[in-house]
């Protein structure tokens, strides 16, 4: 196994291993570069990954403590993992693209009250042949040469009274889970837990793609428990090391440049929490915008109880879509659109879920009708705010030492516009097939789509990071992971990050390459 | 404040008074009892909030006090989240004129609708819905089919077969 020494200033370090960390990680270790990668969490391998809900939980999830103010639960407001894989460990693995439209959200939606919109630094004619190279990498269905997966209850229902209702575009949705054996994993066989680990490998993650492929290089270092707590500029203003906590102590790792990718949270707390007399509000903070316009996209659910059994725990969790609410339609009283989905809920989930609303019978008369409950998840764009931001706590510390991240987040009035209109099309879908009774659930589940605190963009005092991630104030400092989106789209990111990482890889191997990094 | 046993002297005395409505006369007799004899336990109050929370028809009193008894277990490691617990049952056992888990259900119901945003009961939710909704006994009965890794996933064993749906 390769590794790197402390002093060995010539490696590029990788900050996370996940969906933008570990492809980054593996593009330029292929492309010929020393790389090491520093991932806070364990490593997990297939014996680890059992069908049990509660077990994977504990094994994969971010547990540090964070604290949010405003809408989110104050106690657990964000669901990533802390893992070799990082989030693509959790991930429903739904892939759709943004459209063009979504790119340009200023140009198309105008200017809205108490939102930074803005269209994005790049156009869809650019991500575009990233787009394909990132489906054919992850195996995308309905894309490239790869069938969509089979159909599956609960999307047949979805399809059925969706189709009462005068939509059209209805799949099993793009998704980076294999329909056939591909890239030596197997097909999917519809196990039903796709948010807790994928127990075959038919669903990517870097753990058992990315990662294993970047090790054959032999010019690759995965150092696991390693917490980055500080990023060291020199003289020159170039970082010059990473810090990491890891067996009880702190390592220095000599750098050539490195790539932050700790998806969102942990990447604004990396920056914050490095001051210097540069850079007094934190590294990379000339603009004052490191943690601000967080997004993170309203998911909310409704379910039908329904005249047959469903059985809607037995497929693919988001293998079915309904694409025509994506658009922007105006006259609907909002901007932006969303994605119906396929969703099932656990037992324990789904009565966690519905606590909030209840308890005795009217709880248990739901879970009485559990085979015939059919489930749907609504995403849709979330507009950036100044005011949603991540900051650090001022006194309270986490196990490390360092200060607990705290995300404030309220739903803009566009948001909450069409969370009402998209609970009112989800229950018409499911009263077309009569159902018994609806129940629309609302954003219980922490956020997983993390985005914008380090947006792209062409102007320094209007941006964190140029069009190629790179921050605008250290030359040799990238953020890979959803920090970078000046607007959420509605669709879930992942695709989109990945596409972005590898166009990223390219220009920092060209960088490489030529000298100039 | 008053202490519970005092609230509930005070209330039997308002009791009698009213003793002509029938709904109460269902029951006066087994609050009674209650007053003369031993005072339920909390297990016995743990369970029946257990079941006034998560009330299945297909689920045994025996599971319902199991689940509570595990519970209890948990609780009696920490004397602060004992504390709130007691604290929790007083506000149940003192507000009538029987102990709470000998009450019919429907005036259980009201009670804990009263105290249903107090930690103790929120604590009771959350842990018991992980204790209930976790169980692959419970699960046999709601219909939901957990692990299939061993079995080769639902591939083959039903992930498609819905028949109802209208014909397209």
């Amino acid at each position: 196994m390769t590794t790197f020494s402390l002093d060995d200033s010539s490696v590029f370090v990788v900050i996370g291993s996940g969906a933008s960390g570990g492809t980054l990680a593996n593009e330029l270790a292929q492309r010929g570069h020393k790389v090491v990668c520093l991932e806070a969490g364990r490593r997990l391998d297939f014996s680890d990954i059992v069908n049990d809900e509660a077990v994977m939980f504990e094994k994969m999830t971010w547990l540090d403590r964070r604290i949010a103010t405003g809408k989110p639960d104050p106690n657990f407001p964000v669901w990533n993992c802390k893992t070799v894989g990082g989030t693509t460990m959790h991930w429903t693995a739904a892939c759709p693209r943004l459209e063009p439209h979504e790119m340009r959200a200023l140009s198309t939606y105008g200017p809205m009250a108490d939102t930074t919109l803005v269209d994005w630094p790049i156009s869809y004619e650019e991500i575009e042949p990233w787009y394909d190279a990132a489906e054919k990498r992850m195996g995308v269905t309905g894309r490239q040469d790869m069938p969509f997966l089979p159909p599956g209850n609960n999307f047949k229902v979805l399809e059925a009274g969706g189709r009462l209702c005068g939509y059209k575009e209805i799949d099993t949705h793009n998704m980076a889970i294999n329909s056939k054996d591909y890239d030596d994993r197997p097909s999917c066989h519809q196990l039903g837990f796709c948010t807790s680990g994928c127990a075959i490998g038919a669903k990517w993650s870097t753990l058992y793609t990315e990662i294993p492929r970047a090790e054959a290089t032999g010019r690759f270092e995965l150092r696991t428990e390693a917490m980055v707590t500080h990023i060291t500029l020199g003289n020159n203003g170039r970082v010059e090391s990473v810090s990491y906590w890891q067996n009880g102590r702190t390592h220095v790792q000599k750098v050539r440049a490195v790539s932050v990718a700790g998806n969102v949270v942990e990447t604004t707390r990396l920056l914050l929490n490095n001051t210097s007399t540069r850079f007094p509000d934190g590294l990379a903070n000339t603009s004052g915008l490191v943690g601000r316009n967080y997004m993170r996209h309203f998911t909310v659910q409704v379910m039908g109880v329904m005249p047959g059994e469903v059985h809607f725990y037995k497929q693919t969790h988001l293998a079915g879509v309904i694409r025509d609410e994506r658009y922007h339609k105006p006259e609907r009283g909002f901007v932006g659109g969303f994605l119906m989905n396929t969703v099932p809920f656990t037992p324990e989930i789904l009565a966690k879920n519905m606590l909030i609303g209840g308890w005795g019978r009217d709880l248990t008369k739901i879970l009485d009708n559990y085979k015939r409950l059919a489930g749907m998840l609504l995403i849709g764009e979330d507009p950036p705010q100044l005011s949603n931001r991540i900051t650090l706590h001022p006194t309270e510390r986490d196990g490390y030492g360092l200060p607990v991240p705290v995300i404030h987040y309220e739903d803009h009035p566009n948001t909450i516009a069409m969370k009402t209109y998209a609970w009112s099309r989800g229950r018409k879908i499911y009263e077309a097939l009569g159902a018994e009774q609806v129940i629309e659930m609302g954003d219980y589940i922490p956020a997983t789509h993390n985005m914008g605190t380090a947006r792209m963009g062409t102007n320094a005092k209007e941006s964190v990071c140029d069009i190629y991630g790179r921050t605008h104030d250290v030359d040799n400092l990238y953020i890979s992971d959803g920090s970078l989106f000046p607007t959420s789209g509605c669709p879930n990111p992942t695709l989109t990050i990945v596409a972005l990482t590898l166009r990223q890889a390219e220009h920092i191997d060209h960088r490489l390459k030529a000298g100039k990094l | 404040m008053k202490t519970p046993l005092l609230s509930r002297r005070h209330m039997l005395a308002g009791f009698v008074l009213a003793s002509s409505t029938s709904l109460l006369g269902l029951w006066s007799g087994t609050a009674k009892a209650a007053l003369a004899y031993a005072q339920p336990t909390r297990l016995q109050t743990l369970t029946a909030l257990m079941r006034d929370a998560f009330p299945h028809d297909a689920l045994s009193p025996a599971f319902y006090e199991s689940i509570a008894k595990t519970y209890m277990r948990e609780l009696e490691k920490s004397s602060q989240a004992l504390a709130e617990l007691d604290r929790g049952f007083a506000l149940l056992d003192g507000s009538l004129i029987a102990p709470f888990a000998e009450l019919p259900m429907p005036v259980r119901r009201s009670l804990i609708a009263r105290y249903d945003q107090e930690p103790f009961f929120k604590a009771v939710l959350w842990r018991g819905s992980e204790l209930i909704y976790r169980n692959p006994d419970v699960w046999k009965v709601l219909g939901y089919g957990g692990s299939s890794i061993e079995d080769g996933g639902y591939l083959e064993r039903g992930f498609d077969d819905i028949a109802w749906l209208p014909v397209k």
